[in-house]
């Protein structure tokens, strides 16, 4: 029985790290991503690995992507002469 | 030759679909191009040919499509000019010297988050482009798996497939580095 459970316990493991990432991005359907969600609240190895990933993400997103304000005006500008005619070439 | 009523719906879908993507058109583009200048020519570029096809545009998904739009006239750039075999040197060694908060000496939480951080940074400036890129559009730009997909022109497994494979590296340089524990499955 406890050989049982052992293996059990091993394959939920497998099936979680397989769509872990896919979890962390929100991807999931509510089953699949429920079904996670409780494996990663009882399991602390695959927890533990589900915070590695999710701080991972983390300093991803705050990587700095400002584009320069300027650019953005000038493409705005760019944007609103096609608009009235200007610069299509139409 | 538009007539002017047709000219008329077209501008006005411009400005409705178009112009509000211009942030979301300018980062993405960023992503593609690693380059402010060249960035903003896509974006010029990509603003143009929706111009011209607003009017095939049945307004359904307009994000979607400027993203079509783009990756048409990426490739079309790619055509023009030789492929970029090397990066600069320059671009490649910014997000090192880029951390504002490099060479602060602080509580030890704050020194390991700055060197995580870090090593983010350097793993993903290491990544080899095509999985660098999946990165940046998802984890960066904050782009969906299909629209990313849309952007560079690949089935949403793939975008996956790379995202899992880079995330995945960064983490082994992580623990290599001494950031994160060891995975050990049973």
């Amino acid at each position: 029985m406890r050989v049982w459970n052992a293996t059990a316990s091993r394959m939920r493991c497998v099936a979680t790290m397989r769509v872990l990432q896919t979890y962390l991005d929100g991807a999931l359907d509510e089953v699949a991503a429920q079904r996670v969600a409780d494996h990663l609240e009882d399991c602390r190895r695959c927890g533990l690995e589900a915070d590695v990933y999710a701080e991972i993400k983390t300093a991803l997103g705050e990587q700095d992507r400002t584009v320069d304000p300027r650019a953005i005006e000038r493409l705005r500008h760019f944007g609103e002469q096609l608009v009235r005619g200007d610069a299509a070439g139409s | 030759m538009y007539q002017a009523g047709e000219r008329q719906r077209g501008e006005d879908a411009f400005a409705r679909y178009v112009l509000p993507e211009l942030e979301v058109l300018a980062r993405v583009a960023f992503s593609i191009t690693r380059n402010t200048a060249d960035a903003e020519d896509l974006v010029q570029e990509t603003l143009l040919c929706a111009y011209r096809a607003i009017d095939r545009f049945d307004g359904a998904h307009p994000r979607a499509w400027l993203f079509t739009i783009m990756r048409n006239a990426e490739a079309k750039r790619h055509r023009r000019r030789r492929p970029q075999l090397l990066r600069d040197p320059a671009q490649a060694g910014r997000v090192e010297s880029a951390d504002p908060r490099g060479g602060v000496a602080s509580p030890e939480q704050v020194v390991v988050g700055a060197e995580f951080d870090a090593v983010v940074a350097q793993c993903l400036a290491s990544l080899p482009d095509r999985h660098r890129q999946v990165v940046e559009l998802v984890d960066i730009d904050g782009l969906s798996y299909a629209e990313a997909a849309e952007v560079i022109g690949v089935p949403v497994g793939t975008v996956m497939s790379r995202l899992h494979r880079a995330r995945t590296r960064i983490r082994q340089r992580l623990t290599a580095a001494g950031l994160a524990p060891k995975r050990s499955m049973r």
